[in-house]
């Protein structure tokens, strides 16, 4: 389940920063062409692969209530966190990125 | 969209907030505080030590104790002990004894012997308080139902409220009063909604037959027992045949329900008619077993021979829809994390009525700044909110002390617990109303910093099982209720501070989100 909730982590992060206001906020520099689509492609791409691996990991019952639970706490930390913390959570949001589909790929 | 229909819905998201706002608060405390009643009953009574879990042995245990102690009874009730109950319950009707014609006694898991707790309501309480109210049936659950679907009602009107659902998703901006508030308020609302809509739906399910209740009165008249009966898929149970005979170990049906479902943890088992030809012993599926409730995982077995007669009867679609939203509701699936999740999301869900109720007088007393006195009104509101929200608080910390203080032989024990609870909430609304508004919140919430921090060296002093204890031994129920009174006690301490200290004037146009700000607050 923790490689889901950090799939569901990265994901939102990514939708987060396919918007033009908190991109130029976060990372400080305009978003060139493309780049916020590819964001919310990926972002999207990430929330439905963890929705999927959730829903075969654990069933469409639990997996479909974790799903929506750990999606909700990784969005509700990274919105409250950001003003505080913008850098720790890029960096995690990064971690999440790399650390969700190995533990996914090893770890079953 | 029209902005007549928005400003209309704005309206009613306003004033049904603020009217229910308050009680919606102490339900979703009180709720939140219920995912965790388990827990918190094992700490409300220690003297229940936690054994490693052997379901066989238990069950042994029970039917032992039961037939030298309960031979006569007509019916028996075993809980066996699970990961969040420590203690082997038995129970069994008896009409001259115990409350209601019903004697309960908690056994020690591993000896079998009875364990004298502290008489205490512990987790039940908070519980029961959440749908009931403290108030006689069924008026209680009605008005926490109507609650329901008062807060049901203000996450739809909220959200044809916000304008920028999906533009400020991601948006909190801390540090702009007002604004920060207004953020902060959207932000836990839209972010949890899954969860928010779950609940109060949910709510609504659950007491379907109090809300809507011609179609059961149609179909069974004033029977209303038939239709739980049907619900539920209880049978009749046998008459009495008058003829002795002993009852099958219970190790042995346990044994079969484990062939039929390998790995089933059970809840409870029921045995009617003890001891006679027509027992009947029924077995039923731990709830934690699955998300949805199920009536069809239970067993009945023919108590004399150990035959298995039937199985629970399969759910409908329609019920499996409603008794999903119940198993949601209630949560007794969730394990350790995901029961934290719970737990957090019900805070969030607090918070958000919370922020909602600071919010609409914030915005009223800003008229006001300049003048001596607020409007009598306003003065109102302010008193009930910090009542409402930091007195609720003070009331849980008296539970939980009077819980450890009270002499363990005081007469009507759990009662006084309970007592403490409103008798601090009263308090509290009585210091609310004598003191200014600022001052009041920050003594509360101080107050309640020392209350919450303190609680597990209270624990340790008083029972011997403080955190240096429970840590060692692994009792993380008790560790965890420690930990979390501390937690609790340092965000009191930290929202305490902010009170105490003069207020801050506001940034008019902070630098950065200067466009943000000059935003006017939506919801009037």
């Amino acid at each position: 389940m923790l490689s889901i909730a950090l799939m569901g982590f990265a994901g939102f992060a990514a939708l987060c920063l396919a918007m033009e206001k908190h991109f130029s906020d976060l990372l400080g520099r305009k978003p060139g062409r493309g780049q916020l689509r590819s964001l919310r492609l990926a972002g999207w791409l990430l929330l439905l692969v963890s929705l999927v691996l959730s829903v075969h990991q654990r069933g469409w019952a639990h997996g479909l209530v974790e799903w929506v639970a750990v999606l909700m706490a990784g969005v509700t930390l990274w919105v409250f966190g950001l003003p505080y913390q913008p850098r720790l959570l890029l960096g995690l949001a990064a971690l999440s990125l790399v650390l969700g589909p190995l533990l996914a790929v090893f770890a079953g | 969209m029209k902005e007549g229909f928005r400003q209309a819905m704005a309206w009613l998201h306003t004033w049904t907030g603020l009217i229910f706002g308050w009680l919606l608060f102490a339900i979703f405390l009180s709720g939140t505080l219920s995912y965790f009643k388990e827990e918190i009953s094992h700490w409300a009574q220690p003297e229940l030590r936690s054994h490693a879990l052997d379901p066989l042995a238990s069950l042994g245990l029970a039917q032992g104790y039961l037939e030298a102690n309960a031979g006569h009874s007509a019916s028996w009730m075993i809980r066996l002990p699970s990961e969040r109950e420590a203690a082997l319950s038995v129970g069994w009707r008896d009409p001259e004894g115990g409350r209601r014609g019903f004697v309960r006694k908690s056994l020690d898991a591993q000896s079998g012997q009875p364990v004298e707790a502290r008489d205490s309501r512990g987790g039940d309480f908070f519980y029961r308080f959440h749908f009931e109210l403290q108030m006689p049936y069924p008026w209680g659950r009605w008005l926490s139902t109507f609650c329901a679907f008062i807060m049901l009602l203000g996450l739809v009107t909220g959200i044809i409220t916000h304008k920028k659902i999906f533009k400020e998703f991601f948006t909190f901006r801390p540090g702009k009063g007002q604004r920060s508030w207004l953020d902060g308020h959207n932000a836990i609302g839209v972010l949890v909604l899954p969860f928010h809509l779950m609940i109060s739906y949910s709510s609504l399910v659950l007491f379907m037959y109090m809300v809507m209740p011609a179609g059961i009165l149609a179909s069974y008249g004033g029977n209303t027992n038939g239709y739980f009966n049907d619900l539920f898929g209880r049978d009749e149970v046998p008459k009495v045949a008058n003829v002795a005979t002993p009852l099958v170990p219970l190790e042995r049906l346990y044994a079969k329900v484990q062939e039929q479902v390998p790995g089933a943890r059970i809840g409870f088992i029921q045995v009617q008619n003890p001891g006679d030809l027509n027992a009947r012993v029924t077995f039923t599926q731990s709830a934690a077993d699955h998300v949805a409730y199920k009536r069809s995982a239970s067993w009945t077995f023919d108590g004399a021979t150990g035959a298995l007669l039937n199985q629970g009867a399969p759910e409908s679609a329609a019920m499996m829809t409603s008794f999903s939203f119940a198993g949601l509701h209630m949560g007794n699936y969730a394990g350790p994390w995901l029961r934290w999740l719970y737990f957090v999301f019900g805070v969030a869900g607090t918070a958000v009525i919370g922020t909602g109720l600071v919010m609409w007088l914030g915005k009223r007393q800003l008229k006001h700044a300049k003048s001596e006195r607020i409007p009598g009104e306003l003065r109102l509101v302010e008193v009930l909110n910090i009542a409402s929200m930091s007195g609720l608080l003070l009331a849980v910390a008296a539970f939980f002390w009077a819980n450890r203080l009270l002499p363990v032989g005081l007469e009507g024990r759990a009662n006084w617990e309970i007592n403490s609870f409103f008798l601090l909430w009263a308090l509290s609304l009585l210091h609310a109303a004598l003191r200014p508004g600022r001052r009041a919140w920050g003594e509360q919430l101080g107050l309640g910093a020392l209350a919450f921090a303190l609680l597990p060296l209270l624990n340790a002093l008083t029972t011997g099982q403080g955190l240096d204890h429970s840590v060692a031994v692994g009792d993380w129920a008790m560790a965890g209720f420690d930990l979390t009174a501390l937690g609790t006690g340092a965000f009191l301490a930290w929202a305490a501070a902010k009170m105490l200290r003069p207020p801050k004037p506001v940034a008019k146009r902070a630098p950065r989100a200067s466009k943000a700000s000059v935003e006017a607050v939506e919801v009037k």
